[in-house]
């Protein structure tokens, strides 16, 4: 057979960094202590600013390097600390050890990732049929976002602590942002900016419902909810 | 300096630097290792003197064990030293044996060591020896799919699955490096070696607890000249697999494109500056984590076979 094409090495780079957000959530699913899954989505936000540069850079649009220095300060240092105060209120320090949230994972994690890799193939193999091809980013870094969707959902399956479900939810705003800038990197900032302030809200929202769930069954997990009555 | 070898040197010369340079390679990952503990060390050169030391020492078999026992550690070295001939160790142009056999035969060639070895420990009646021979085909078994996800890589990317083929495609252009492909494929292999070498995320590889044992613990019945030939062969195989790394996927240059004098003993030295590069590596990974409870081998490998598997992927896209 023929040898595959090798991209340019700006395409190269913005795929090795889709790759590399991708291997991040897989960390997420298979990293047991919230703690560390939080650090993990601060570096996973962290890289889609270094995207965002690169496409800046290449694509000759100054407007992303605004959306990276914003969606920096808001994902990589903004929501991190955000949840980490929210844990260290309802979490004692050792984050995990916490009764209720130790349980939580209902699938080994070497079978959470054998079904990743699964959830990550059918993302991957559906976007790459569809054949989309976006002005800035490379068809790959769309279906690697594809398959990055799917990976969160998987996680916010998986696990039964809400903090861990917020982290899923969070990353899979991630995900949509790769593909956004994947296919419409030209977007008008502000609706960029919008988006990201969606983000906010739900920060919000999470950190009420892990307030709220932490106080009426005094854990983290919502294996409690399963039971209609009290 | 600008004599040309001939072909047949150069190739006995790349089974002579493996052969001759791996028991170094050991000692200079050993010397690394102290400084970053804080200790002196042992000298660079020492697993030289106690290759030296074993070789002349009284050899003796259990009771009842075959002549198995005694042929396996020869066995092994040769399949050990078979394999420089397949890799590119010191040419960037395949010399003439380089195509007897390809990515696959060599790791044939592995497996068949391996499996010698472990056939022998199962020999002695030794519990130790058995559990170690058993732990290291389970290991190995669940490490298999990696190597062939990282192979179907290679065979994609090239179109065929040469290690002299992928080592010119990595040197080709910058676009060829950066791809993810290539990146993930390295990753795993990186992973696998970690694992096939018996360091720290899956074993202590200087340990003397029985207990976290893998592959340390199946020459415990060899003595004298057939552990020296086990003890150079596990240090053979670390730099073949370090020379498959650095070579063929990392960093596939300084290697001599001519045949004069002066471009060979060049690749030499590189070689084992390269080598010696990946151990520092592995020496720092050795010092920066803890080793895993041998039932959670079983998620680093599954994290190596996702990084794999992932490379696979990208190419059936294209673009990666």
């Amino acid at each position: 057979m023929d040898p595959a094409q090798a991209p340019g090495v700006y395409e190269g780079a913005a795929n090795v960094i889709a790759s590399v957000m991708l291997l991040i959530e897989f960390g997420m699913l298979r990293q047991a202590l919230a703690r560390d899954q939080i650090r993990l989505y601060a570096a996973q936000s962290a890289l889609i600013s270094v995207l965002a540069i690169v496409i800046a850079a290449d694509r000759n649009l100054p407007d992303l390097y605004a959306l990276a220095a914003l969606s920096a300060a808001l994902k990589v240092v903004a929501v991190p600390l955000v949840m980490r105060r929210l844990l260290g209120r309802s979490v004692p320090d050792d984050g995990d050890e916490a009764p209720g949230v130790a349980g939580s994972q209902t699938l080994s994690p070497a079978t959470a990732v054998l079904a990743g890799i699964v959830l990550a193939a059918i993302g991957f193999f559906c976007f790459g049929a569809l054949k989309i091809r976006g002005p800035a980013a490379p068809a790959l870094a769309l279906a690697l976002a594809a398959a990055m969707v799917l990976v969160a959902f998987g996680l916010m399956i998986v696990r039964r602590d809400v903090a861990s479900q917020a982290i899923g939810f969070f990353s899979l705003e991630n995900a949509i942002s790769l593909a956004a800038l994947v296919v419409a990197a030209g977007l008008p900032l502000i609706l960029e900016t919008a988006f990201l302030f969606d983000l906010l809200v739900a920060v919000v929202v999470f950190g009420m419902l892990i307030r709220v769930q932490h106080a009426r069954s005094e854990s983290l997990s919502t294996s409690d909810l399963t039971r209609l009555r009290g | 300096m600008s004599a040309a070898l001939p072909i047949p040197l150069i190739q006995v010369l790349q089974v002579l630097t493996v052969a001759v340079g791996a028991p170094g390679v050991t000692g200079v990952i050993a010397k690394v290792e102290a400084r970053l503990q804080g200790r002196r060390g042992p000298r660079v050169p020492q697993p030289y003197y106690d290759l030296a030391k074993l070789f002349r020492k009284e050899a003796l078999a259990p009771e009842g064990a075959s002549w198995f026992f005694l042929a396996a550690p020869v066995i092994a070295v040769a399949a050990y030293l078979t394999i420089p001939l397949l890799i590119p160790v010191l040419t960037s142009y395949p010399l003439p044996l380089g195509y007897m056999g390809d990515i696959l035969g060599g790791g044939f060639l592995l497996s068949l060591a391996s499996f010698v070895v472990a056939t022998a420990a199962l020999e002695t009646g030794d519990p130790y020896a058995q559990l170690g021979s058993s732990r290291t085909k389970t290991f190995s078994a669940i490490g298999e799919p990696v190597v062939l996800f990282v192979v179907f890589t290679v065979a994609l990317l090239t179109g065929t699955d040469l290690p002299y083929a992928l080592a010119a495609t990595v040197r080709s252009s910058a676009g060829q490096i950066i791809r993810p492909a290539h990146l993930l494929a390295s990753a795993a292999l990186f992973m696998v070696i970690l694992a096939e070498t018996g360091r720290i995320p899956v074993e202590t590889h200087n340990g003397t607890n029985e207990f976290g044992m893998i592959e340390e613990a199946r020459a415990f019945e060899h003595s004298g000249p057939y552990f020296a030939l086990l003890k150079w062969g596990s240090e053979l195989k670390q730099l073949i697999l370090f020379t498959i790394l650095a070579d063929v996927f990392l960093a596939p240059w300084g290697l001599a494109s001519t045949q004069k004098v002066g471009a060979v003993l060049l690749a030499i030295v590189a070689l084992l500056a390269k080598a010696c590069a990946v151990g520092c590596v592995v020496a720092v990974i050795d010092n920066s984590f803890a080793k895993l409870r041998l039932f959670k081998i079983t998620e680093f490998v599954s994290a190596a076979f996702l990084i794999a598997v992932l490379g696979v992927f990208t190419l059936y896209l294209g673009g990666g």
